[in-house]
């Protein structure tokens, strides 16, 4: 809707909104690329970065709280406004969960810096490069309210899951052999965890953005479906 | 375009059927279908001009009164009787559909005597059952507690919020199907268009409502059925709850969201 609102104010903070959760997207993407790079580089001092940039994203969460509470109070928006309220505030809340993970990761990699042992860490690259592209297009589905790409991001997933189970496998069994290696392959193990908890945080932007488009809530269909079904929910 | 009731989940109260209606050669409605249903309200929404107003008016005949209108095609139909039938008499029409308007209109009499008025013209002369009915209007409108003490005094000494009050309790005396409201609240406060809100909530179980309202915070608040206006033509009618959230056409949209209006 490109229409102009009769209060010109109510599309300057839209804009703004809009504008701050970008600006979060931003550092939360380059968060976890820098987090994952320290990783792979064993560059400590990026990983210190990761650590103390997260509280600029933690500072955006928080505003764009506020300004969508502003709005919500100065506007009472709705239909397709109050969804772009809501679910940026959501969003927000998902890209702050995002970079907790980053920071996960970084504290990870100051630790395999720190280690005289040598571990392959790309190990993890083909399950970050997965993961990064579920959140970029993510992002994109919630910036072009993109339903069929916010809709495909569970299938998706599904890939990131298989290939975090195999990397889960492998690592454990080098852990079984590692014999006196093992602390760094558990980071490793941490590591994974978190980059396939990112995949389910971009799947959740994903049903966000959904909801954007089209008002329909795809969150937990499977288990909807199931019990309409009379079977019992999946645990 | 417009999402037909479903009969069988609710009764219809008024259904209004292809309706065209004229000022002279002005077409003012075309083509307006609407089934609302009883036991409820809708609410009707619009920019000025739309033609809400008038469709209200056209549901207790009040465009009778002027001359150059007219309906063109179509009809209204309420509890399944035509109400533009010859045979309908106009009077026991208006008082089986009541009207409260913008600004509160109590006649220059008692608080009695103006929920009174209507069972009178209607040749109750029996004390008892007047005062019972009166009490029980005035309970039902919320007024009560508040005037039981002065029933002879002026109404005219009544709050603007109280005058409303008394006027839906006038309406509602005489026990009618339906109760328009045309803007019911836009010259009240906060505090009493909240009164008045919960009023209609708590009588919606007895009566059919109708509201024009210019306010979608009201028309979401206390509506069950929301019909979108535009320029002669209901665009879109359907769950209040699903038109401020996700609406079907571009037009209701454009104007809940403010982009026109």
């Amino acid at each position: 809707m490109n229409q102009q609102h009769i209060f010109r104010d109510f599309d300057k903070a839209i804009e703004a909104l809009k504008g701050e959760v970008l600006t979060m997207a931003g550092l939360t993407r380059q968060n976890l690329e820098r987090a994952m790079r320290s990783l792979l580089e064993r560059d400590i001092d990026l990983a210190r970065s990761v650590i103390a940039d997260d509280a600029d994203v933690d500072d955006l969460e928080r505003q764009i709280d506020q300004s969508g509470i502003d709005i919500l109070v100065r506007f009472h928006p709705v239909a397709s406004d109050l969804r772009l309220v809501i679910t940026s505030m959501k969003m927000a809340h998902n890209l702050e969960r995002i970079s907790d993970h980053a920071v996960n990761i970084a504290k990870r990699s100051k630790k395999i810096c720190k280690s005289t042992m040598v571990e392959d860490a790309s190990l993890t690259e083909p399950l970050y490069s997965l993961a990064d592209k579920l959140l970029r297009d993510a992002l994109m589905a919630y910036t072009d309210a993109n339903v069929t790409l916010g809709e495909g991001l569970k299938v998706r997933d599904k890939e990131l899951d298989q290939l975090h189970k195999q990397m889960i496998a492998s690592l454990s069994a080098r852990l079984e052999d590692s014999n006196g290696r093992s602390e760094n392959l558990l980071h490793l193990i941490f590591v994974a965890r978190s980059i396939e908890r990112i995949g389910d945080l971009a799947v959740n932007i994903g049903e966000d953005a959904v909801f954007l488009g089209e008002a329909r809530d795809i969150r937990h269909e499977h288990r909807r479906n199931s019990a309409e079904e009379g079977e019992s929910p999946v645990s | 375009m417009i999402e037909r009731l479903n009969p069988s989940s609710k009764d219809i109260s008024i259904a209004v059927k292809d309706l065209d209606f004229s000022y002279g050669s002005s077409p003012v409605l075309k083509n307006i279908q609407l089934d609302i249903p009883e036991n409820g309200v809708t609410s009707f929404i619009g920019p000025s001009g739309c033609g809400k107003s008038t469709l209200l008016r056209c549901i207790n005949r009040m465009n009778d009164e002027i001359p150059s209108a007219r309906i063109t095609r179509g009809d209204i139909e309420i509890g399944g009787v035509n109400i533009y039938d010859s045979s309908v008499d106009v009077v026991k029409l208006r008082r089986d559909v009541g009207m409260v308007f913008q600004k509160s209109n109590p006649f220059p009499r008692s608080i009695y005597e103006n929920v009174a008025y209507g069972l009178r013209l209607r040749g109750e002369r029996d004390k008892a059952v007047l005062d019972q009915s009166v009490e029980q209007a005035l309970h039902s409108a919320a007024l009560w507690d508040e005037v039981k003490d002065r029933l002879q005094e002026s109404a005219l000494g009544l709050s603007g919020g109280q005058q409303q009050r008394l006027c839906i309790a006038r309406a509602i005396a005489v026990k009618p199907r339906v109760v328009l409201m045309d803007e019911p609240c836009s010259a009240l406060d906060p505090i009493a268009t909240a009164k008045v809100e919960e009023l209609i909530w708590d009588l919606k179980h007895a009566y059919t409502f109708v509201i024009v309202t210019h306010n979608m915070q009201q028309a979401s608040r206390v509506s069950d059925k929301t019909a979108f206006f535009y320029m002669g033509e209901v665009i879109e009618f359907s769950d209040t709850s699903r038109m401020f959230s996700n609406p079907r056409f571009r037009k209701t949209e454009e104007y809940i969201t403010g982009r026109f209006g």
